[in-house]
């Protein structure tokens, strides 16, 4: 069954994944930490409110009078006597809050378990033994989400005449209307569980099934099976409390709701005796609210997306006095080419609770049409650099000093870095582009192809007429050699290479003088990825944009890049052209790169590399797993 | 296609399922239902035809010593024809013209209304989740109060204070009773007047669950890397805004719409009760009042059409706007 999805499934969401260089380092025995509910002040307050309301609960009846009792002092306005004032009959209404929020309470918690048995069984069995069982679990949950609950429990109350209609009775009722929606979150949930390498480790080591249940997946779900705990008290104290006003609650019961029942029926309304029916709605509105804010907290465990950093997706910020220091000319040799990109002295600090400094001092000169390989392992901050260069970093990541000027074709430099607003919008894409890492969500999946292109043009070139925006989308994906026909298909309609070089030709589409390639072909295969490679420095040849190139895979840059800078921990330790660092590797980390990747002849010098001449004329050869890469290679 | 088949066939079970749960909950119960009606006809002044009788057999079960399955055929075969019986209550009307009189009020009131508090809820929900760290987010707790806040005290507050201290809106009813309906302006305007402080609350209890569950969407489809996408590709930010980020954050709450439907029909049923709003709810309370079985029955039957009408229209758009869907998986 295609079904509709819980408005939050923990399962389908991707955890959130810290910027590269940030968070992972920085937290080393931060796991425990981050798994207990942070102590936000939407957690306190809730926890102050739900324990007061318990409090009263427990030990309010035991102070206050008898809430039943008649006397002569009809409709007293709260003051002296009856804190809260009288009813119609002349009861305490404090007495008969105190009471009430016991009866509520009771109803609530017992339904809760009730429901969340009932949930986590039909939850978490079905998705564990899947199959028929699955599917039939789910077919009842989900026929028993779209009938609506109340006009249920309703037609049922009606049939069972009032003296029997008991305080369980009720109580079976509620929780037999109220798991379905949770146990369609704990399915999910359990599926993905399900699918684990330790769960599956204990299948294979042929454990039992309520083994594996209760000691490999149950714990797992606790944070989730307790947030569908709170939500359910949360409803059943509102359905019980509608069912009570109603009229239609267990017999001689006292909760909220049938205090408000008497209070409706007593005229309380037309005689503004605002005392009678305010309290109890407002008891059961703060109950609720509390435990709202505590499901807030536990939310925020399942999914740390949702914690409140203090920033938000602002514009990325420069810190004051960045720019404008002049760097230091780039190291490695001079460019022969005039330069497009100046990097210089350029830092990027984390301002997390422990601060990561992820970019170091960066110093780097693009020249026009060069490509510049930017080797490094995962979280050396090659990343964060593309980021801030293109002023697309975001709080808590900040540019604390440095420069990053453009040098435009018209001879106008850019300081980057100052760019605000209107300016920056309009400098993005045209002059400079960017094919991301996860290229592959890079696409928006629920418009088309056209779109995503053509609104690069509207918005960039609004003086375009429909006509000619449709011929150079067309246009772009010719160059990249995709089929224009697929400007009507949506992104799950392609392959993972094609939506690639849908990326690549969006990113040419306004004719920029650098690209910015981030791992652009590490999630395809070799045989795409070599393909992809060769039309890359084919356009370069044509349209002479000049390109970052950002990889681990230093062989790739050797073959692909003009000039190579290493990155580690943030710093550039080597910078020069990739013939000499092939050559004459002088850092040590260098070194180990290029020892990491193992040629198939065993040697280094298996490398056949003959620089800038070789990938010119179109014979390069790599070792080990890469195909040729140049169209004319020999084969 | 096969998306559309399996949605249709889907709605279908359910359909069949509440169909079944209201024949055999009244043969669960205590008592003898059907006694019950006879006399309370009886006591009434109605004759009881042995069609009348007949009929409430079928639906409550009685000890004809029929077999259950051939009852069971005959009820599917009179509710399929639209014959859910006379009303006790309202004695010699059929339920089913009960319904319909009763039927428009709420379905104008609760759909205009549920309509507004969720094109509301997805729009400031989207807002709150891109502006997410500025003061906005002081708007998130205050929507679960609202959530918390059962929909008839809410109602109880509102007329309290709009209705009898204020004056501004009418206690109660659906219309000026003086009036006539029609399609007059006169009676037209006097049902807005009235329909204007249910619907109020039926906005503000539901407004928020909308709203937050948007605001967590948007919160998640922000770090995706489309958006990042769009940003870098100069896009104006209202266009990255609503096309990137909220059109795919919207997919979830539609995706969600039964469960939160099933909520605000609930509520809306006691919101009329408060207001003595002529409308379905109304009308259930009192079969339920007046042991109408049949006309509750009727209504619970109607309700739940109407709750699986809407989530199938609903689940149809959203075939139309999740391309996704619409190929075989």
């Amino acid at each position: 069954m295609t079904n509709p999805v819980p408005l939050s499934t923990p399962a389908e969401e991707p955890a959130a994944a810290p910027p590269e260089g940030s968070g992972t380092r920085a937290r080393p025995h931060g796991a425990w930490r981050a798994l207990l509910p942070s102590r936000s002040p939407k957690l306190i307050t809730g926890l102050i409110l739900v324990t007061a309301i318990g409090l009263l609960g427990l030990f309010g009846p035991m102070f206050a009078g008898d809430p039943d009792a008649i006397s002569d002092a009809s409709f007293q306005p709260p003051g002296e006597g009856a804190l809260l004032g009288t009813t119609q009959t002349g009861q305490d209404v404090l007495a008969q809050l105190l009471h009430a929020t016991r009866g509520s309470l009771q109803i609530g918690l017992l339904v809760g378990v009730m429901a969340t048995v009932l949930s986590a069984l039909f939850g978490i069995l079905g998705g564990y033994f899947g199959g028929v069982v699955d599917e039939s679990f789910s077919l009842l949950s989900n026929v028993m989400l779209v009938i609506p609950g109340l006009p249920l429990v309703i037609v049922i109350a009606g049939f069972v005449p009032a003296a029997d209609r008991g305080w369980w009775t009720i109580a079976v009722v509620l929780a037999i209307t109220g798991w379905a929606a949770a146990s369609r979150v704990l399915r999910a949930q359990t599926l993905s569980l399900r699918s684990r390498d330790y769960v599956a480790a204990a299948r294979v080591a042929g454990e039992k099934p309520w083994r594996i249940v209760s000691v490999e997946i149950l714990p797992n779900l606790l944070p989730l099976l307790a947030s569908q705990f709170v939500f359910a008290v949360i409803a059943a104290i509102l359905a019980e409390a509608g069912l009570s006003f109603l009229g239609l609650g267990a017999s001689n019961s006292e909760t909220l709701g049938t205090m408000l029942y008497y209070a409706q029926n007593g005229f309380a309304l037309q005689r503004e005796a605002w005392w009678w029916f305010v309290p109890p709605g407002l008891v059961i509105a703060l109950f609720g609210c509390g435990l709202a804010l505590i499901n807030f907290a536990i939310d925020e465990i399942i999914n740390p997306k949702l914690r409140n950093t203090r920033a938000g997706l602002a514009e990325g910020g420069v810190a004051a006095g960045a720019a404008g220091a002049p760097g230091e000319p780039a190291p490695g040799e001079p460019a022969e080419r005039p330069a497009v990109l100046t990097i210089s002295g350029l830092n990027v600090v984390y301002r997390t609770a422990r601060p990561v400094h992820a970019v170091k001092d960066v110093s780097l000169t693009l020249g026009r049409g060069e490509i510049l390989g930017l080797a490094g392992e995962s979280g050396c901050g090659k990343t964060t650099l593309a980021y801030a260069v293109s002023r697309l970093h975001t709080p808590p990541a900040e540019i604390s000093s440095g420069s990053v000027t453009f040098h435009d074709r018209d001879g106008r430099d850019i300081d980057l870095l100052a760019l605000e607003g209107e300016e920056l919008r309009g400098f993005r894409w045209a002059k400079l582009s960017l094919v991301f890492q996860g290229a592959m969500n890079s696409l928006n999946p629920v418009i088309s192809i056209r779109e995503q292109l053509a609104d690069v043009l509207t918005t960039h070139r609004p003086g375009m007429s429909a006509e000619q925006r449709r011929a150079r989308c067309a246009e772009v994906l010719r160059l990249v050699g995709v089929d224009p026909v697929r400007l009507d298909s949506f992104p799950h309609e392609l392959s993972g290479g094609m939506r690639q070089r849908v990326m690549i030709a969006m990113a040419m589409l306004l004719d920029p003088q650098v690209m910015v390639m981030d791992e652009p072909t590490t999630a395809l295969d070799v045989v795409v990825q070599r393909g992809i490679l060769r039309e890359i420095l084919r356009l370069r040849g044509e349209l002479g944009f000049a390109v970052v190139f950002i990889t681990h895979d230093l062989p790739l840059l050797l073959e692909l890049s003009d000039r190579i800078a290493v990155m580690k921990d943030g710093e550039v330790v080597e910078y020069g052209p990739a013939e000499r660092l092939y050559r004459a590797p002088e850092h040590p980390y260098t070194r180990m790169l290029l020892d990491s990747f193992p040629s198939l002849t065993g040697a280094r010098g298996a490398f056949l590399r003959d620089g800038a001449a070789a990938r010119h004329d179109g014979r390069t050869a790599l070792p080990g797993q890469h195909t040729h890469l140049s169209e004319g290679a020999p084969r | 296609m096969r998306y559309y088949a399996r949605k249709l066939g889907f709605y279908l079970v359910a359909l069949w399922a509440a169909l079944t749960l209201n024949f055999f909950i009244p043969r669960m119960m205590p008592g003898n239902p059907v006694d019950t009606l006879m006399a309370k006809l009886q006591q009434r002044g109605g004759t009881v035809d042995p069609a009348a009788r007949r009929s409430y057999e079928l639906l409550l079960g009685a000890d004809t010593g029929e077999p259950l399955i051939i009852q069971y055929f005959a009820y599917l075969g009179n509710m399929l024809r639209g014959d859910l019986g006379v009303s006790v209550s309202v004695f010699p009307a059929e339920v089913s013209s009960v319904i319909g009189q009763a039927l428009p009020w709420t379905l104008v009131l609760v759909g205009l209304a549920t309509l507004l508090s969720f094109a509301l809820g997805i729009v400031l929900g989207a807002v709150v989740g891109w502006r997410r760290g500025s003061w906005l987010d002081s708007l998130v707790p205050a929507t679960t109060v609202l959530a918390a806040v059962p929909y008839f005290w809410l109602a109880l507050i509102l007329v309290a204070v709009f209705a009898t201290a204020l004056g501004w809106f009418p206690l109660q009813g659906g219309y000026d009773v003086v009036l006539t309906p029609g399609w007059n302006t006169g009676f037209l305007g006097s049902a807005v007047y009235h329909g204007m402080l249910p619907a109020l609350t039926i906005v503000l209890s539901s407004v928020g669950g909308w709203l937050l569950g948007m605001r967590n969407m948007m919160v998640s489809a922000m770090s995706e890397d489309y958006v990042l996408t769009a940003r870098a590709k100069g896009l104006r930010t209202t266009r990255v805004m609503t096309r990137y980020a909220a059109r795919n954050a919207v997919l979830p709450s539609l995706a969600g719409f039964a469960i939160s439907l099933g909520f605000v029909v609930s509520g809306s049923i006691i919101t009329e009760q408060v207001f003595s709003y002529p409308g379905i709810g109304s009308k259930l309370l009192q079969g339920v009042q007046n042991n109408d079985y049949a006309l509750m029955q009727g209504i619970f039957l109607v309700i739940t059409v109407a709750v699986l009408g809407a989530n199938l229209v609903v689940d149809l758009l959203y075939g139309f706007i999740d391309p996704r869907t619409r190929v075989e998986t």
